[in-house]
């Protein structure tokens, strides 16, 4: 078989010393501010961009993939010993974690995490393998009309699955592609909404927009709360699964991983959907359900085998189509695009060794945090004591060197404070940043991809709806708009959303 | 009335930047700054998509204004006197010391240092407030290293980085030590990712004229 050969070369390049270390580096980091409430992966993989500059692009994106599935382990620690979500996809686990930590079962629900998260990962990972140069052969047949219409669909289901109005996200969309419309127009040569400042005819820094909206605006944020971190008081205990918890959460780990790994593919889906999404299917069928809100470790298994799984899978949109289907995935097509890689469905064919070393590394990341999570927690409990106070001006400095160092121009820090200003300010207007950012990476290919179909369709609209794979993407577009105009889905995304 | 706050100043300001956008690129009703050609709709101008989207950002603007206008109440954080006052002071000094920044010396003709200084005076301005001082804090924080980055060194920039963003947090206003401490620590880090593994080109010491 094809793919046993080009998953043995996926091994050899992530075996190597170098990938090893940066994979290993990933897991560690992503496990630390998995574990730190007030830091999520979004900000650090966007404050780490600058650094991997330097580094070969396999390399870059093994470290930073770490990051975001290390995050989904590091994440249930804190949900579980201290009441506290590291993530916003370990909120859950606080339900019913922290509940079996009260129980004098903490160690058995940090294993069940871990062992669960492991399952999932492993699955997940064949899943990518398997599905990826499948979906590539596919994706290469598409034309720019259907192209434009996929990533159309990817932008309205990132907006329909954001937290809050449908409306004000699709807004944010729109503001993005509009911000993505700065600088130098590809077919003409103009200069567009530049003002004469050279340092915007290559488009505003990603890295910037990235890092203020989401680095600094959440430093802002984070200090305006009251630190509500409470003393461990909860003893980790024994980590042994009894025989009758390994029977109960062994089917919720293996529906969790079938939920994850779907809504992982799904544009605008990603972990925390998936670990909201799994929470309540377990409350409504497990076998334990009528234990919920006393200890279940059902549903401790199930969104956290979920949540890690549907980390990995979100990655098969971007390496198959070149579509980020969350805030995590647009920065790696900002970390690709910055190698000088344009994701889409010929990066498997030209890239194998990123492709496939991905692959691999996923997997070998996912034993190294089995490892660093289940021996290692105290370390881990250990980070919890360091304040909030200590590690915001280490933030805000890395911010600055690596806004700085991305071109080394001043230009781009002082871009990150205007983002942070204006992160801020959408904070308090309720406006998520994460459509934005998707928007504004998806903005100038659709553009290209609009101006070529339109080209081609002598200026006829109707291509868009003549072509079959253009015109069902639409169609799955309007009915999730459709959809949550119902006022009953609308309100049970809410009750998902607000756990 | 069930005014929802947060929805109408979103609609407000999608609608504003949008409106902008439109002069700039001159597809507001023949109105326009740089007027980039639109084109056909089978061969796109520079300025095609950017009218398109704008007019799509109006039309959202406009349904998150209008339906805010009864799925409140989600009212704004109350703005005190003083906030309001130093927002206004903030921006006007901001303003003056930019124009002004030149007569400052060569230093301040050069890449965006009146920018910074204006950024840095702003914000420290701003930070008279209670509400504002995190925001201004930070943010003054962030002018003040790009302001003494290149000629100051990255020592020099991180030590006043550091301490002025120490000033967002009142625990470290009362332990000056503590964040001597996390200063010392900081700059031995930055110092041994950024200079020795990572190799930045950027001056560690201040420069010598």
């Amino acid at each position: 078989m094809d793919i046993f050969a080009n998953l043995a070369h996926g091994f050899s390049v992530a075996l190597s010393f170098e990938n090893v270390l940066f994979a290993l580096i990933g897991a560690l980091i992503g496990t630390a501010i998995g574990v730190l409430p007030g830091i999520g992966p979004v900000a650090t993989i966007s404050l780490l961009l600058p650094i991997t500059f330097g580094q070969p692009a396999t390399t870059a994106i093994i470290m930073l993939a770490g990051i975001y599935y290390g995050a989904q382990y590091g994440g249930s620690t804190t949900a579980i010993l201290l009441n506290l979500p590291g993530e916003v996809s370990a909120v859950v686990t606080t339900l019913e974690g922290y509940k079996m930590a009260r129980n004098g079962r903490a160690g058995a629900a940090l294993a069940t995490a871990a062992l669960g998260s492991f399952f999932a990962g492993s699955v997940a990972t064949l899943v990518v393998a398997a599905s990826g140069p499948v979906l590539t052969s596919v994706a290469l047949s598409f034309g720019p009309a259907d192209y434009f219409s996929l990533m159309l669909l990817g932008l309205i289901i990132a907006a329909v699955l954001a937290q809050g109005s449908v409306l004000k996200s699709i807004g944010m969309v729109v503001l993005g592609v509009a911000l993505g419309l700065v600088g130098t127009d590809v077919q003409t040569g103009q200069q567009r909404f530049t003002f004469g400042i050279p340092e915007l005819s290559d488009g505003i820094s990603f890295v910037a927009l990235a890092m203020g909206m989401f680095g600094i605006a959440e430093i802002i944020l984070n200090l305006e709360k009251p630190e509500a971190r409470s003393v461990l008081k909860t003893k980790v205990g024994n980590l042994w699964l009894t025989k009758e918890e390994w029977r109960r959460a062994t089917p919720s780990v293996l529906r969790g991983t079938v939920l994850g790994s779907v809504l992982g593919i799904l544009p605008g889906g990603g972990a925390s959907l998936a670990s909201f999404g799994s929470f309540m299917m377990e409350r409504k069928i497990s076998k334990g359900r009528h234990l919920f809100g006393q200890g279940a470790i059902e549903g401790v298994a199930g969104p956290e085998s979920a949540n890690n799984a549907a980390a990995q899978t979100s990655f098969i949109p971007l390496l198959t189509l070149g579509i980020p289907s969350n805030a995590v995935m647009a920065l790696m097509v900002g970390a690709l695009i910055i190698q000088g890689i344009q994701p889409g469905p010929r990066m498997v064919e030209a890239q194998p060794d990123l492709f496939w070393g991905l692959i691999a590394s996923m997997w070998i990341g996912n034993v190294m945090l089995l490892v660093i999570n289940l021996p290692m927690i105290g370390m881990w409990v250990k980070l919890l004591q360091v304040p909030y106070k200590f590690l915001y001006p280490a933030i805000l400095v890395f911010c600055c060197i690596g806004a700085y160092s991305t071109n080394n121009n001043v230009f781009d820090v002082y871009t990150t404070i205007v983002f942070a200003v204006i992160g801020y300010m959408f904070s308090k207007l309720k406006m998520e940043p994460a459509p934005l950012l998707i928007g504004f990476v998806l903005g100038p290919m659709m553009e290209e991809h609009l101006r070529r179909a339109m080209l081609l369709s002598r200026g006829d609209p109707m291509v868009f709806i003549e072509r079959p794979i253009s015109a069902s993407m639409l169609a799955i577009a309007a009915v999730a708009l459709g959809a949550m105009a119902l006022p009953n889905l609308r309100k049970g995304k809410e009750a998902a959303m607000a756990g | 009335m069930k005014l929802n706050a947060k929805d109408i100043a979103s609609g407000l300001f999608l609608i504003l930047v949008a409106l902008v956008g439109l002069y700039i690129n001159g597809g507001l009703l023949g109105f326009g700054l740089e007027q980039h050609a639109l084109g056909s709709a089978r061969r796109m101008g520079p300025g095609y998509m950017p009218m398109l989207v704008f007019w799509l950002q109006i039309a959202l603007g406009t349904v998150v204004l209008l339906i805010g206008l009864a799925n409140g109440p989600d009212p704004l954080e109350k703005w005190t006197g003083l906030e309001i006052g130093s927002l206004v002071l903030a921006a006007i000094a901001g303003g003056v010391v930019y124009a002004a920044a030149p007569y400052f010396g060569e230093f301040f003709t050069q890449t965006y240092n009146g920018l910074g200084l204006a950024m840095l005076v702003g914000f420290l301005v701003l930070c008279w407030a209670a509400g504002w001082r995190l925001l201004g804090y930070v943010c003054a924080a962030m002018a003040f290293f790009s302001l003494t980055l290149e000629k100051g060194g990255l020592m020099v920039a991180l030590i006043g980085t550091i301490g002025i963003a120490a000033l967002a947090d009142p625990d470290h206003r009362a332990r000056p030590l503590g964040v001597l401490g996390l200063t010392i620590f900081l700059l031995a880090l930055c110092w041994w990712i950024f200079i020795k593994e990572l190799d930045i080109r950027v001056a560690v010491w201040p420069v010598q004229y």
